[in-house]
């Protein structure tokens, strides 16, 4: 078996039994995109929903890596062919994923509502005037030491233009090894350098207004949504900006064999993209741990009993989550809010400086290889 | 920290104003601490900016906090000091009707002296 296949097979792998965990590290008072107050986290048919939801997902899961297996033994693949299975089984199980959430999302939905639970208990808003001072998000302006690179790398690109060849690699195989060819020109040995700068750009305004955004806390479960908030801004910060920099190191090592012509050898070209994936797994997994082992089924101390008062919760919001994915509230000033069904932050769409900090970038990068 | 009712009579930018009041009463924030911005804390909370934007211009208007350009919102208050002139005035204004109110319902001095300082009490206590 080829080595693309084999990193398609365990990426696959990896995004699904991810995929098979999220209710368990998804915040417990918010079940599949519905929020509930913390007396019923452990309502018997909440965890009855979670169980099947693993259960199923987890069937289809082997069904699908079976299916790839027996696909590629049946046929001997190509790139093409295998490129065409890299988009279509992700976007199977994507597409399964989402089936299976909306199925639990509108039972959840409807469970709450005949149930009532929102009656009995006293809705606040909650806010600590000090938690800023416990805020220990990277500072904006490391991200911007990575520009610095980009900027040489222009600049090194301007010099030796004249000596460059006419024609220019660029696309690499699984192999390291150049496969695609343009004629020179500006745009051409310039563009991959300005991707990254529009990246590097992108990754500094999320972290700028991510640390801007508003600090969730539930009145319900103080300390433990608390932790989970503090823990989630420092920790994918973090993770963004080991991201940022493994970028910039694999566009300047691409960039590099363009300008020297293949100084860099085939062994590290074709190992650089599989470290750079392997990082940002192995990173996405300690993010889940990190994050979803606190105020989440994981943690496992009880709920009732360390709560700051008498059924107070926080607001239920479950008007501003369109389909409990998207967050649209035009009365949060935040750009950037902690996600209802998986880890990580998700946007405010009701704000334009968060379609502006992603949206602009990426039209951007789309646009610039039809420029060539 | 604060707490607001949604289900309250009261509006949410009062309730935000005494809340802050209190904090500093408790000595959770003390003179020459800074608010959170207003967006900040508009985005914790998940309320409209203006609502705490409100509260803030309210708490400069009595001489709590001053907004510094730059700095944001510092506090100025001083426990240790006596009420400035106006803010005396202000006081005995928004105290005036309540007192009424009570004298109305048959309160006597002496249950006003014991009614505040239980409030006074409870403010106090009154920490995370």
């Amino acid at each position: 078996m080829d080595m693309e296949f084999i990193i398609l097979f365990l990426t696959i792998l990896f995004v699904s039994v991810l995929q098979i965990f999220i209710p368990f590290i998804a915040k417990r008072a918010v079940v599949f995109g519905v929020s509930i107050p913390y007396e019923q986290v452990k309502h018997p048919q909440v965890i009855r929903y979670k169980k099947s939801y693993a259960i199923i997902t987890g069937i289809f899961t082997l069904a699908v890596l079976a299916g790839l297996v027996l696909l590629i033994q049946e046929f001997n693949f190509n790139e093409t062919n295998l490129a065409l299975v890299g988009i279509t089984f992700p976007f199977i199980i994507l597409l399964v994923g989402m089936s299976l959430y909306f199925y639990f999302h509108s039972k959840m939905t409807k469970l709450k509502r005949t149930e009532k639970w929102f009656g009995t208990v006293k809705q606040v808003y909650y806010a600590d005037l000090k938690i800023r001072s416990k805020d220990e998000m990277l500072a904006s302006f490391v991200y911007l030491i990575p520009i610095i690179i980009s900027l040489g790398l222009i600049v090194l690109t301007a010099n030796l233009y004249e000596q460059l060849p006419s024609r220019i690699p660029t696309h690499w195989g699984a192999t390291g090894q150049a496969d695609a060819f343009s004629d020179k020109s500006w745009m051409v040995v310039l563009s991959m350098p300005l991707i990254l700068v529009l990246m590097q750009l992108m990754f500094y305004g999320v972290n700028v207004f991510t640390k801007r955004s508003g600090i969730k806390i539930n009145a319900g479960n103080i300390k433990s949504s608390e932790l989970r908030q503090l823990n989630l801004r420092k920790y994918t910060s973090w993770f963004l900006f080991i991201v940022d920099i493994l970028i910039t190191l694999l566009f300047a090592v691409l960039q590099l064999n363009i300008l020297y012509e293949n100084i860099i050898n085939d062994l590290l070209m074709m190992l650089a993209p599989i470290c750079l994936l392997v990082i940002v797994l192995g990173g996405s997994v300690w993010l889940a741990v990190k994050v979803g082992s606190v105020d989440s089924d994981l943690e496992g101390t009880e709920i009732v009993g360390d709560t700051n008062s008498n059924f107070v919760q926080g607001m239920d919001e479950d008007q501003y989550w369109k389909g409990g994915l998207f967050y649209f509230n035009r009365n949060d000033p935040s750009v950037f809010v902690e996600k209802r069904f998986g880890i990580g932050f998700t946007m405010n769409f009701a704000n334009p400086i968060g379609y502006l900090i992603l949206g602009v970038p990426i039209i951007l990068i789309i646009i610039i290889p039809y420029l060539l | 920290m604060v707490i607001l009712d949604s289900e309250s009579n009261v509006p949410l930018y009062l309730q935000l104003r005494t809340q802050i009041i209190e904090s500093i009463v408790r000595g959770e924030l003390a003179k020459g601490d800074t608010l959170p911005s207003v967006r900040a804390l508009a985005g914790d909370l998940g309320i409209n900016m203006h609502t705490v934007n409100k509260s803030y211009h309210e708490l400069e208007s009595k001489g709590i906090i001053k907004i510094v350009p730059k700095k944001g919102a510092v506090i100025i208050a001083d426990a240790k000091k006596h009420a400035l002139k106006q803010q005396y005035e202000n006081l005995v204004e928004d105290l005036r009707p309540v007192v009424a109110e009570g004298l109305v319902y048959g309160l006597s001095e002496a249950d006003f002296q014991q009614l505040i300082s239980s409030i006074i009490s409870k403010i106090k206590e009154e920490s995370s």
